[in-house]
């Protein structure tokens, strides 16, 4: 995670939940094909704003393959194929605002943004501990689950069942482990003081917030106007 | 630390977050090898109450404290929607069903295994809004799916296996598969973690 973002613009982390909503409302209603192309053309360019220059490219790519496929691979495939591609095609491609914003999120903004802008909300910190120790834990799961494939490989294990049950069951053992070491470290840094915590960032909203805020509701009256 | 409080303490909250990390990837797992077939799709609730059972009863059993299961259900509600996998349908029917869970912790007990069951049978329910917009709003559902693209005979054949009945079936399935998830993962619990004194 980059800390200073010098190239590109920045947008403020509460912009860009916002956004991540919109995106969410916009991707269930719209129905015209135009808007789902305009989308991914703004957010591509939005990405490129940010600095992230090489990820908006790769979307682009993808997103231009999955529509090749349809269009032009779909006509002339067999009729099972042809389901299964379908829906491969048009799920995808509707995860894709979602996701394309999950990765700006994921590239300029570190966790701990994240938390202070949640904190700007006033959502109770309650909730904020639980749900930046749930997006910091995603990495360490992965990790986790090589280090036991590993260890499964030197045994013998038959069966799905028996698999399952060797695979979650030391995951949760170290997660408990985990959780004792975690909430110790939090605890020694002094996250019990009662006092509202204060911040050297300086988050604010800026022009740029606003006018991505704006595009959004754009597409959302778009997309609910074109049906 | 007043360890006797039934206040969630730091550590709770903690161990909410990793078990919900660990909730979240499961159900990513059982969606991704389930295939994108909707058919598995809409039997993903009876299948994940079953699987997560050992998850929530580790959970209940650690974090004795109000709040624990509702916090749980509502982030991986929250990761759901923010990954733009579902509706808000899902938050809400997450929301709704962890709250009838908290209910039946709190009359029950925190220690109390039967109502522990009863309330992961009613968590369960909460993954059953992640197909639900398939009910809710069929007909803007498939004209959608229509113009994006799907072929129409496939919406066709979608909206013929989904009858009004299949939901029920789902939700009835759920509920059960739930309690054998439960008991399993009462097993798993007394099998490893008690032996190894962890609860």
């Amino acid at each position: 995670m980059n800390e200073t973002n010098s190239k590109g613009i920045r947008l403020d982390p509460r912009t860009e939940l916002l956004l991540l909503i919109i995106a969410n409302v916009v991707a269930f209603t719209y129905s015209a094909q135009w808007i789902e192309f305009a989308v991914i053309g703004i957010l591509a360019l939005l990405l490129i704003c940010c600095g992230c220059i090489k990820s908006a490219l790769k979307w682009i790519v993808f997103f231009i393959c999955l529509v090749g496929i349809q269009y032009y691979v779909i006509p002339i495939l067999p009729k099972i194929l042809v389901i299964m591609f379908s829906v491969l095609t048009v799920y995808i491609r509707k995860l894709f605002p979602c996701l394309m914003i999950g990765a700006l999120i994921l590239k300029t903004t570190p966790v701990r943004f994240l938390i202070i802008s949640l904190r700007k909300w006033h959502i109770p910190q309650k909730m904020i501990i639980p749900l930046s120790i749930t997006l910091r834990y995603f990495p360490a799961i992965k990790e986790e689950q090589r280090h036991i494939r590993d260890a499964m490989k030197l045994r013998k294990i038959r069966g799905f069942s028996r698999k399952l049950e060797c695979m979650v069951v030391p995951m949760l053992m170290s997660a408990t482990g985990t959780a004792d070491e975690l909430s110790a470290a939090a605890i020694t840094r002094g996250i019990e003081n009662p006092i509202e915590k204060t911040c050297i960032v300086d988050l604010r909203f800026h022009i740029q917030d606003y006018i991505c805020l704006i595009v959004g509701c754009i597409f959302i009256i778009a997309a609910n106007i074109t049906y | 630390m007043n360890q006797k409080s039934n206040k969630l303490q730091v550590k709770d909250l903690v161990t909410i977050g990793i078990f919900s990390a660990i909730y979240f990837v499961i159900n990513l797992v059982v969606m991704i090898s389930g295939g994108i077939t909707p058919l598995l799709w809409i039997f993903m609730p009876p299948i994940l109450s079953l699987v997560c059972g050992v998850i929530y009863m580790l959970l209940v059993a650690k974090v004795q404290k109000t709040g624990a299961v509702l916090i749980m259900g509502l982030i991986t509600g929250i990761i759901y929607v923010a990954t733009g996998q579902f509706t808000l349908v899902l938050l809400v029917t997450f929301g709704l069903a962890c709250i009838v869970a908290e209910i039946i912790r709190k009359i029950t007990g925190y220690n109390n295994f039967k109502g522990n069951l009863l309330g992961y049978a009613f968590f369960s329910l909460g993954m059953v809004g992640s197909p639900l917009p398939i009910w809710l709003f069929r007909d803007s559902f498939s004209q959608q799916m229509v113009t994006q693209g799907m072929p129409a005979d496939y919406v066709a054949t979608m909206n013929a296996a989904t009858p009004v009945r299949v939901l029920v079936v789902m939700v009835v399935a759920t509920f059960l598969l739930a309690f054998v998830g439960g008991l399993i993962g009462k097993a798993l619990l007394k099998k490893h973690f008690e032996k190894a004194g962890m609860v």
